[in-house]
């Protein structure tokens, strides 16, 4: 209640006030030193350190560099080597070598080496608790993580400048999930010797075009441009990053020109509609969110056992309807497990038609009274307000067809531990790929047992599960991506254990100081500073 | 010197016994915090052994032996959910709390005591009305809607005062507007009625006899009897100021104590949780001696009943 009347009094004070004013008049903008980009971010980060977070993605994306990089292209994406010169990849699929720059030095001087990169691979299993997913891939992985050996068998350094890397099994993938911000490559020799990196500034020594300056927990942080970048020099030189924990107070900063960025999915669509649409529009930017919101079963349910009551289900959420009732237009219908813009996405897989009346029929046929099914739909309180009313509108049509979506809001703590426990009946899960690659969501959620059981999906169909946690072994591009269409197809068609709903555009919008701004490629609220220009 | 020594073995029995509870507390409700810590990504093995290296799987009184053993020494771990430990954050966050809660003080209680005594001498007159309606609304607007005026007001329009954050002095100007104005129509609506009650005494009209005037028996005469319950209500907003204020530091950006409150009960962040709470409760402990102590200066006459 107190967040609606909050959003309503923010939207009707700044539309009163005709929204846009010119935020170089302010006395916040007129002092701004050059090259500074002053941004804004609700919650402050966990760490800097990205063996412990699968979110904080913000700062190692600017101060360390990758073997290689996802980067927008148009509205696809493409792999570009970052780090990584050229590559080969063996017959078997399973060894890779690789040639890195040789000029490439880190911020504190030492020269960046293979060595450096099979330290950070190494580090992933052996200091990190988050991500350990890519790195265990590599031969001896499983051995180094549980102490039983002391360094990555599988990966090989011949020279200062060559490794090579050998898989347990062959993943067509692999390139793709060396451009995620996880992959990110540290200095050896610094981080080794380190105290509390991921905690301090000092400590934290990367390659990329910016270094942290300082980091005021809870209150801002602070990247300055690393003069021994090896590429060309960024617009920004300094970028400061306030926690401003009140959408609202981060609304009226940006009005005011004391922030130069602001992520328009932070704010209400109330605020975005009547502040930013109209008097903002030329400085508003775009990114489809790659991923998706769905609707997931847990297959535990008495009701949820039955595939017609899923079907029937699939045929009387009207996405359509959210598109334009919750969106306004900026988000997209979803067919599949694949989001559009991820290799392998399906663009036939034809999605259930919205279609009550069958969806009633369905139900009777199937020997269910209206009313007579029931539910408990788990929502996380903090979910975001879109993916609340999604749940608002999916439990109004199902209502429509005598289904009883009793909508139940846990906070985020017990919300999780519900969804592990597999004590959810239903909910909206919300997807964003770490990598242009369809393993990531596919096995991520059908991956085996205890995947699938921990999204609280208890999808029952083990041979489908078992394929496709061995589809990133299929060698052959063509083979693989069919592979992962037909069992997406089997999922989502045949067992309709998962109903794709929507993915997002992500906003943002950029102040008179700025000239222009690319998001990541995924839509990811991170973004890379060099893709801001300063006008 | 007894009372005193007595006051505080009471003082620490019940910061035990709130530490105590609170860590039952945390421990039956439902959630588990190394989930929560580890996001959408976690998969059951990795939070079991995260539980394991935590120590979240040994038994309960053993959990509780080694966390009071750490409270004594001021340990109180390391924030899940901020990553550091919990006496660091709580030693940044408090100068802030503890400028905003001074600026919200005196704000409330030079505004709220100056209109409750203008409010008392021109009993029942325009003045008084329109005193007593601005501090009802004092106490009935919410806290988050006088932010967001003053905000729109001084800082998105006039621009002559900050939106939010603690650079300097003037930050925390509309903040302790926002925070203060509902403490001040408390002490404005107490300081007349108590003042109004003093008057009725006999030793008032005494005052009187003697050719005092109506300012001089109200100042010398009656102030200083009714200020008593007064000054344990400052004391007490005193000690809840100190404690965060949750909504003002969010809307303002200030990373103070309450910010650090919200995100441990939001985050089921059990270390920060036991932090903040243990530092409140010792504010509201403090608070109440100090209300002791200034009723004792105050009045002599009650030392026995203390």
């Amino acid at each position: 209640m107190k967040k609606k009347m909050i959003t309503v009094l923010a939207a009707v004070l700044l539309a009163g006030c005709g929204g846009k004013k010119e935020q170089g008049t302010s006395a916040a903008q007129s002092s701004v030193e050059s090259g500074l980009l002053r941004g804004a971010v609700l919650c402050d980060i966990t760490t800097m350190d990205v063996a412990e977070t699968t979110d904080d993605y913000l700062i190692p994306m600017n101060i360390f560099e990758r073997l290689f990089e996802t980067r927008p292209d148009g509205e696809e994406s493409k792999i570009e080597n970052s780090l990584c010169k050229s590559y080969t990849v063996s017959e078997d699929g399973k060894t890779y070598d690789f040639e890195i720059l040789g000029d490439v030095v880190f911020s504190n001087g030492n020269p960046l080496t293979a060595s450096d990169v099979k330290y950070s691979f190494e580090r992933l299993l052996t200091k990190g608790r988050q991500n350990t997913d890519i790195p265990l891939e590599v031969v001896g992985g499983e051995d180094l993580m549980n102490g039983k050996a002391e360094s990555l068998a599988g990966f090989e350094v011949k020279d200062d400048t060559h490794f090579s890397v050998t898989l347990t099994a062959p993943n067509a993938g692999f390139i793709a999930e060396l451009s995620s911000p996880c992959m990110s490559i540290v200095d050896e020799e610094s981080t080794k010797n380190a105290g509390g990196f991921g905690k301090n500034p000092a400590e934290m020594i990367g390659s990329g075009p910016y270094t942290v300056k300082e980091w005021v927990s809870n209150d801002h942080y602070t990247l300055e441009y690393n003069p021994r970048y090896h590429g060309a020099e960024p617009s920004v030189k300094k970028v400061i990053m306030k926690v401003i924990p009140d959408a609202g107070t981060m609304n009226l900063m940006f009005q005011n020109g004391e922030i130069d960025l602001i992520d328009l999915g932070s704010l209400d669509s109330a605020v975005v509609e009547s502040a930013y649409r109209t008097a903002w529009k030329d400085h508003i930017v775009s990114r489809p969110k790659v991923g998706l919101y769905f609707l997931a079963f847990n297959e535990n349910n008495s009701y949820f056992k039955d595939v017609k009551v899923r079907q029937a289900i699939a045929r009387a959420i009207n996405v359509d309807d959210m598109i334009t009732g919750i969106y306004n237009g900026d988000a997209k219908r979803e067919n599949g497990i694949i989001p559009s813009g991820v290799l392998g996405y399906n663009k036939d897989l034809e999605p259930f038609a919205y279609d009550p009346s069958a969806a009633k029929k369905m139900l009777e046929e199937a020997g269910y009274k209206d009313g007579e099914i029931q539910f408990e739909f788990s929502m996380d309180s903090t979910m975001s307000s879109s993916q609340q009313l999604i749940y608002q509108s999916i439990a109004r049509d199902l209502a429509a067809v005598g289904i009883k979506a009793d909508i139940q809001t846990y906070d985020h703590t017990t919300w999780i531990d519900r969804r592990l426990g597999g004590k959810t009946d239903c909910y909206v899960g919300k997807w964003i790929m770490d990598y242009n690659d369809p393993a990531n969501i596919m096995i991520t959620f059908f991956g085996g047992e205890s995947k699938a059981n921990s999204r609280a999906l208890n999808y029952p169909n083990i041979e489908i599960m078992d394929r496709v946690a061995k589809a990133p072994a299929i060698l052959d591009e063509g083979q693989r991506i069919a592979e992962y269409q037909a069992l997406e197809k089997q999922i989502v068609k045949e067992d309709a254990a998962w109903v794709p709903l929507v993915s997002e555009l992500h906003l943002y919008c950029f102040g008179n100081r700025v000239k222009s701004f690319t998001p990541q490629w995924a839509g990811f609220g991170d973004f890379y500073v060099t893709d801001v220009v300063l006008g | 010197m007894k009372q005193i020594v007595q006051r505080l073995l009471q003082a620490v029995l019940v910061l035990f016994g709130v530490a105590l509870l609170l860590f039952i507390m945390v421990r039956v409700i439902p959630g588990n915090p190394v989930a929560m810590m580890m996001g959408d990504h976690a998969d059951p093995a990795a939070i079991e052994r995260i539980s394991h290296e935590l120590g979240l799987d040994r038994p309960i009184h053993e959990q509780f032996f080694i966390y009071l053993r750490n409270v004594l020494r001021l340990d109180f771990g390391t924030s899940i959910t901020l990553g550091r430990p919990v006496a660091d954050l709580m030693t940044a966050a408090f100068p802030n709390t503890l400028k905003l809660a001074v600026c919200a003080a005196v704000f409330a209680w030079v505004t709220g005591i100056f209109c409750g005594i203008i409010s008392a001498a021109y009993s029942n007159s325009f003045i008084d009305h329109l005193f007593m309606g601005i501090s009802l609304l004092g106490l009935s607007m919410p806290v988050f809607l006088i932010a967001m005026v003053l905000q729109y007001v001084f800082a998105y329009h006039l621009h002559i005062l900050p939106i939010s954050g603690t650079d300097s002095w003037k930050s925390f100007i509309l903040p302790a507007i926002a925070l203060g104005w509902n403490c001040a129509g408390s002490v404005a609506r107490l300081m007349r009625s108590s003042l109004l009650e003093v008057m009725e005494e006999d030793y008032i009209d005494t005052a009187y006899a003697k050719g005092r005037s109506h300012a001089g028996v109200l100042i010398f005469h009656a102030l200083r009897n009714a200020f008593l319950p007064v000054v344990t209500m400052m004391a007490v907003q005193f000690s809840a100021l100190i404690s965060g204020a949750v909504i003002t530091e969010t809307v303002f950006s200030i990373n103070g104590i309450g910010r650090l409150a919200a995100a441990a009960i939001n985050g089921r962040d059990i270390p920060l949780l036991q932090g903040t709470v243990l530092f409140s409760t010792l504010a509201a402990v403090l608070g109440n001696l100090l209300a002791d102590w200034l009723y004792l200066l105050l009045d002599p006459r009650i030392t026995e009943a203390i």
